[in-house]
């Protein structure tokens, strides 16, 4: 895991957006994949933004590993503070690490793209779609596949995220504000952020004595 | 979101208040984020397609203008010391926030006004299993619970 890490690390260095000129020789998603791949993501993102973050992981970090979970895991918390539409941040971030900001820009229009096909057509008959018995039962149908898909994204992330035990506290203390204070995302990440400096902290001291 | 573009589509004439109940409904059924999905809609009914465009455009500028931003900064900073140790307490706190989406779904996809949907709940078992075990596609998976949701829920009738 530890070496896995390493080596997209090393590739990185090479990949940063000042050297996307020279995109054709390095492997990595090319814009025309990016484009195919985020067109995809937005056909089948049902149920909010989290299930584009399930079919990043399964397509980047599982079937290319082009990224680490923990990248997809950074990318997100950043996407999701961020103002603005979470999976709009998330491709606009991904698309700038793979190719700077034409990458960013692909990915953004390429995700857009199909939902707002689908409501120009859905739109002109939006009163028969909607109580439509059929179009109800597949909705149905769905919605039932939206939880199963992030449960699955979360596991996979899980591996790696939690670099100290203390981080685990992070994570409970955060579903707590979440679900029983219902605080914003924004402040979760920051807690986050000031945990994580405090903790790294006191690992590094507590090793170096 | 959603009652801030009621007030604006109320406000400025451009939609009646049963069109705007059928936005949210809509923007569910169909695929991607629902306050861009709104905002098509809320576009399109004002103004046309060019209108929906704008509504998009205006939804997009805080991720083409703040995030990218960001992701020039992200980027730059992601791999100094300060960064890597923040990190090692927001990817806790990401997990945390999925861990409640999951909780808020589950809430609001299996329990009914008539009590736990028994049915749901096994389909998205399969639906794990089919993820897990048989290492499906996310698109596949969709696409089978879609056909599985037209034959339990529409032709038996549950």
């Amino acid at each position: 895991m530890k070496k896995d890490s390493d080596n997209i690390d090393t590739t990185k260095e090479e990949m940063t957006p000042e050297t996307s000129a020279q995109h054709e020789v390095i492997s990595r998603s090319s814009l025309r994949s990016l484009f195919l791949d985020f067109f995809k993501f937005g056909l089948f993102t049902f149920g909010g933004g989290w299930s584009i973050v399930a079919q990043m992981q399964k397509i980047y970090v599982e079937e290319r590993k082009e990224i680490s979970s923990q990248e997809l895991l950074d990318l997100t918390s950043v996407g999701r503070s961020l103002p603005g539409t979470m999976i709009g941040n998330i491709a606009i971030l991904f698309g700038y690490s793979r190719h700077g900001v034409p990458g960013s820009i692909v990915c953004l229009f390429a995700m857009v793209l199909p939902p707002f096909l689908v409501l120009l057509i859905v739109a002109g008959c939006y009163t028969a779609f909607r109580n439509n018995f059929w179009v109800a039962s597949a909705m149905n149908g769905i919605r039932c596949a939206v939880v199963p898909i992030i449960i699955m994204a979360a596991f996979n992330m899980i591996k790696g995220a939690f670099k100290f035990k203390a981080c685990y506290l992070v994570t409970v203390i955060c579903v707590v504000l979440y679900l029983l204070f219902d605080v914003n995302c924004v402040y979760l990440v920051i807690l986050g952020a000031i945990c994580g400096l405090v903790i790294s902290e006191f690992y590094e001291r507590k090793g170096g004595m | 979101m959603i009652p801030l573009i009621t007030s604006e589509m109320l406000g400025h004439g451009w939609m009646k208040a049963s069109e705007i109940s059928d936005i949210v409904a809509i923007a569910e059924m169909t695929p991607g984020p629902l306050g861009l999905n709104c905002a098509t809609f809320a576009g399109l009914k004002a103004a046309g397609f060019i209108g929906a465009v704008a509504a998009n455009l205006g939804a997009l500028t805080p991720s083409l203008s703040l995030c990218l931003i960001g992701a020039v900064f992200f980027e730059k900073f992601k791999k100094s010391n300060i960064m890597q140790k923040i990190l090692v307490g927001v990817r806790p706190a990401c997990i945390a926030m999925v861990i409640g989406v999951i909780f808020t779904l589950s809430a609001s996809n299996y329990v009914t006004d008539s009590g736990i949907s028994v049915i749901s709940i096994a389909i998205s078992i399969v639906d794990i299993l089919l993820l897990r075990i048989a290492k499906l596609g996310i698109p596949t998976v969709i696409i089978i619970s879609a056909i599985t949701g037209l034959l339990i829920y529409g032709v038996l009738g549950f």
